[in-house]
């Protein structure tokens, strides 16, 4: 049976090659895109005619912020090897303690942590894919270049994500090591880390650099999903299909004339001027009033 | 390999008990379907429908005490039914309970067909029918209104431009000056105020033009973003800890039940109430309108109560109390209860303070049969 050190080390282990095989694809990628783009732009793929000046450095800052994550993914991946080995010194507590604990120390939840708001931005932007629309590469690069600056707005923001998370882990190791780990039970030292890890990240979001990052990357996609409606609106057009544009236009016509109806009704519902003297105190409507009134929203009962 | 400070006895026992708990879990969660779970239980009749908006009226579980209907007026973030969670955590329930007659409006769940609803639709549209829906049905002039966080807002914008309407204004968990998280500036507390000061009013309009609607999803995020590790927490340790523990494990399920009914917010409603109230602060300095009428907070002369929530991170108490000195009304009275933003209607410590304070507060203002 494998010891707890053997799991600890397993795990640190299995999680500093994942870590690095994902920054390692992400460089690969970075430059693929480069290199793609330059070919591109120099017409040695023949199906991008219109492809803008302005994509190669755009990928560029890319394969920069990549770059940038790189060295600070390292750092995390460091300061979470030496926490790792921490834990099988702390005693007490149950496996799914550790467990947790140790899922907790590991940065890519720390760049999760924002409250799964990149997954959410990135499912309301990336949408249906269109992987073969080479006859429209107008628009369909217009997607590509929003796309890679989403992709790099992304790791801009990761980036300030796990330098809090760096600091976090900067502050519990040398609060473990003002203590007595052989006391420290597995529990106790989740909740140390909570706590100093939640209170990190708090800080964190109210800095300048956190929040014009995530602006960025708010502005980013929706960058992103208005260079897909352009594009699926000129599918639309091209094929009779009514476009989104068009049923926004029928649904304001169709929310002013409920609101004219509205404005209708109430001021039927309000008693004749004539009726009103000057010195009476305000007064809604009566029950009388009212029933004159159009009723459109009465249920029978 | 088990620990050398520990004694294998205990290590074996511990081990046992966690293996029983997550096994009584596991067959708790087996046998528990999504039916089972229900919140919102308490009977009422639908009495009237606009669009999408509906309006309820609770059937009393009590001899009628208090002759002046009330309206539970919730916001279009989140939904009216954390009101109403549970039997034994429910406002709904603990209100009618003490004789109130009791209606609540349900703002429906908003699509793309409605990106083009504003404040002033929902404030001078729905909710003034409501407000005129129950009046006509009591045979009275005026009823009590009721808001919650951003349907105080609602409430609030309605009594400064119907005040000849409302008998009572009680106010729970309401911002009025959306910028006075800056008062007290507690770590975790009003994440939303300063978020929204860090985008650009152009990237919000962009944002919500590209959605359509400020998505239900999105909002959940960024709630999310207000208690980071917990989030992390959530679905494993938390779990684990009530496992296997039926009723706490169904407390648990129904408010996740709610937390996952976020309607989406219909766009340029979105739009107001980000930029007019988050960013540009127009209530608390009069200067906002609907219907091209001012929102002037000095026309309130009702009697107001205002209930906010002593640790609340989502809407920070300073940003409530900054309603008072601005009223017309010299009868306004601030309750400050334990809790948090939920917490104050769910919370066990809650449920014996609130509804009595409001049920006190809009009998002693009770209109008298002959006036009605």
């Amino acid at each position: 049976m494998m010891s707890p050190l053997d799991y600890s080390k397993a795990v640190t282990d299995f999680w500093s090659a994942q870590g690095r095989a994902l920054l390692q694809a992400q460089e690969r990628v970075g430059k693929a895109l480069t290199e793609g783009m330059q070919a591109a732009a120099s017409s040695k793929v023949p199906k991008m005619p219109s492809m803008p000046d302005n994509l190669s450095p755009a990928a560029e800052d890319l394969a920069r912020a990549t770059k940038s994550v790189v060295g600070l993914w390292s750092a995390a991946t460091s300061a979470c090897s030496k926490l790792a080995t921490t834990i099988p010194s702390i005693g007490g507590g149950d496996g799914v303690v550790g467990a947790t604990f140790r899922k907790m120390v590991d940065p890519r939840n720390w760049t999760g942590a924002t409250g799964g708001l990149d997954d959410v931005l990135g499912r309301m932007a990336e949408g249906p894919r269109f992987a073969d629309l080479w006859e429209i590469e107008r628009r369909y690069t217009g997607v590509l270049q929003a796309w890679m600056n989403l992709r790099r707005r992304s790791l801009e923001h990761n980036a300030v994500v796990l330098e809090a998370w760096l600091q976090a882990a900067r502050q519990f190791s040398g609060q473990l090591a003002a203590r007595n780990t052989q006391t420290l039970d597995a529990k106790a030292a989740l909740n140390l880390w909570t706590d100093t890890a939640n209170r990190q990240l708090l800080e964190a979001q109210r800095s300048e650099p956190f929040l014009e990052t995530q602006a960025a990357l708010i502005r980013a996609t929706t960058e992103l999903r208005v260079a897909q409606q352009e594009l699926v609106e000129h599918f639309g057009k091209q094929y009779g299909f009514p476009t989104r544009t068009e049923l926004d236009d029928v649904h304001r016509t169709l929310t002013e004339l409920r609101r004219e109806l509205r404005t209708m009704q109430r001021e039927q519902r309000k008693p004749a001027p004539q009726m009103v003297s000057a010195d009476a105190p305000k007064r809604r409507t009566s029950q009388r009033d009212r029933r004159k009134g159009a009723r459109r929203g009465k249920i029978s009962t | 390999m088990t620990d050398a400070r520990q004694n294998p006895a205990t290590v074996l026992s511990d081990a046992a008990e966690l293996g029983t708990k997550m096994l009584t879990g596991s067959q708790l969660l087996q046998n528990i379907r999504d039916a089972d779970v229900q919140i919102a239980t308490t009977p009422k009749d639908l009495v009237w429908r606009q669009d999408k908006v509906s309006l309820y009226h609770f059937r009393p579980l009590a001899e009628q005490r208090i002759a002046v209907p009330m309206l539970i007026c919730y916001g279009l973030v989140g939904r009216w039914t954390m009101t109403d969670l549970q039997k034994d955590r429910s406002l709904v329930r603990n209100l009618l309970n003490l004789g109130l007659d009791l209606y609540v409006v349900d703002w429906g769940n908003p699509s793309r067909a409605d990106r083009y609803l504003t404040l002033d639709d929902y404030i001078l549209g729905y909710l003034d029918g409501c407000v005129a829906e129950i009046a006509d049905r009591a045979g009275v002039p005026r009823i009590n209104l009721l808001g919650v966080c951003e349907g105080g807002v609602f409430t609030t914008a309605f009594a400064a431009l119907e005040p000849q309407c409302l008998n009572t204004l009680t106010l729970t968990i309401t911002p009025i000056d959306f910028h006075a998280d800056t008062v007290e500036n507690r770590l975790g507390h009003g994440f939303i105020n300063i978020w929204t000061r860090s985008i650009s009013p152009e990237d919000v309009d962009r944002l919500i033009d590209a959605n359509g609607n400020l998505p239900g999803e999105f909002m959940g995020a960024i709630f999310n973003q207000m208690s980071p590790m917990r989030s992390l927490l959530k679905y494993n340790l938390d779990l684990l800890e009530i496992a296997d523990d039926e009723q706490r494990l169904m407390n648990w399920l129904r408010m996740e039940k709610w937390i996952a009914d976020r309607p989406d917010h219909p766009g340029e409603a979105a739009k107001q109430w980000v930029k007019d109230l988050y960013q540009q602060n127009k209530l608390v300095r009069n200067e906002w309108t609907l219907g091209g009428r001012p929102v002037d907070l000095s026309n309130i002369g009702m009697p107001v109560l205002n209930v906010y929530a002593s640790d609340d991170h989502i809407i920070p108490p300073a940003t409530s109390r900054a309603l008072a000195g601005k009223l017309g009304s010299s009868d306004y009275t601030e309750l400050a209860l334990p809790g948090g933003h939920v917490g104050v209607f769910v919370g066990g410590r809650s449920q014996a303070l609130f509804a009595p304070a409001v049920a006190s507060f809009v009998e002693r203002h009770d209109l008298p049969k002959k006036r009605r």
